[in-house]
């Protein structure tokens, strides 16, 4: 019984982790789109960390909260910093293509092009410059 | 998109519901409980029912008065929710019913599934339910009427928050 039991757990175990790990490669995969696509944005490198951040006009925590916080990062890191905004009702292609589900979606690229971070949904201040921080 | 009138859905009921459908649902599984399986497809089914999240009375009675879960309340759609409900309670009949009449891979398996959507609503935020429904919305199936909230992707959570 309690070996049935300590199978069933591990069972239980493998499956989770097999879940999670599936999650985690959805995420890589998104951030790996966004690097294939990201040179169409900005030709062979950025030379500077870049913020590209999708919105649509109808979408209200995009107006309340995302842009204020990226008016915000702006002002504090000045020309340190390159920001790409894309209406994702305008550009659906390119939308699609770095695989937006949601918006506000925040991709952050290092100095090299590099996706190294994705925020699906508002992404705030402290938020953007830990990750920012971080490149 | 159409202008629609959104309510007021407070996320951490429903969390909590999802919480609890995977933690009994994997309780179930590791101690081969058919009959716990059972119980929540049972709960889910009231809860569906009264159109409320089944497991919704943990967070209302236990968590929300002792402040150890905050209200998330945000501006949404209620009917893709309980849509979803009853598609989770569908999949945990299905697998009730399956284990007691002695297909065990086939129970365990549509558990799981209830187990792996619960899992990608509570933690990643998306709605396969609510996407479904959202999609049935588009070919106008009667009694599917509700769209997504503004600048919200079928089925994933709104980022709208109560007053903003």
């Amino acid at each position: 019984m309690s070996s049935e039991i300590l199978l069933r757990f591990g069972l239980a175990l493998g499956i989770i982790v097999l879940g999670v790990l599936a999650y985690r490669f959805i995420n890589r995969r998104m951030l790996i789109r966004a690097q294939n696509n990201a040179p169409s944005l900005f030709g062979k490198s950025p030379d500077k960390p870049m913020i590209v951040y999708f919105t649509t006009p109808d979408c209200i925590p995009c107006k309340t909260i995302q842009r204020p916080a990226l008016d915000q990062i702006r002002t504090l890191l000045g020309g340190n910093l390159r920001m790409i905004e894309i209406d994702a009702y305008e550009q659906p292609d390119l939308a699609q293509r770095w695989g937006v589900m949601s918006v506000p979606t925040t991709f952050l690229l290092d100095s090299r092009g590099r996706a190294r971070y994705v925020n699906n949904g508002v992404a705030r201040v402290d938020k953007l410059m830990e990750q920012l921080k971080a490149l | 998109m159409a202008s629609q009138t959104l309510q007021k859905v407070d996320h951490s009921a429903l969390k909590t519901n999802q919480i609890m459908i995977i933690s009994l649902n994997i309780l179930a599984f590791i101690f081969n409980l058919p009959i716990l399986a059972a119980f929540v497809a049972l709960v889910m089914g009231i809860g569906s029912a009264l159109k409320i999240p089944g497991f919704g009375f943990v967070y209302e009675n236990l968590l929300k008065p002792r402040s150890w879960m905050k209200p998330d309340v945000l501006d949404d759609n209620p009917e893709p929710h309980r849509f979803s409900q009853i598609l989770g309670f569908l999949f945990m009949a299905g697998g009730s019913a399956a284990l007691f009449f002695g297909s065990t891979v086939l129970g365990w398996s549509l558990v799981w599934l209830v187990v792996a959507l619960a899992a990608l609503n509570a933690f990643g935020g998306f709605c396969v339910g609510c996407a479904v429904y959202y999609w049935l919305a588009r070919f106008k199936l009667p009694g599917f009427t509700k769209q997504p909230p503004a600048g919200t992707f079928p089925g994933m959570k709104p980022k709208v928050r109560e007053g903003v």
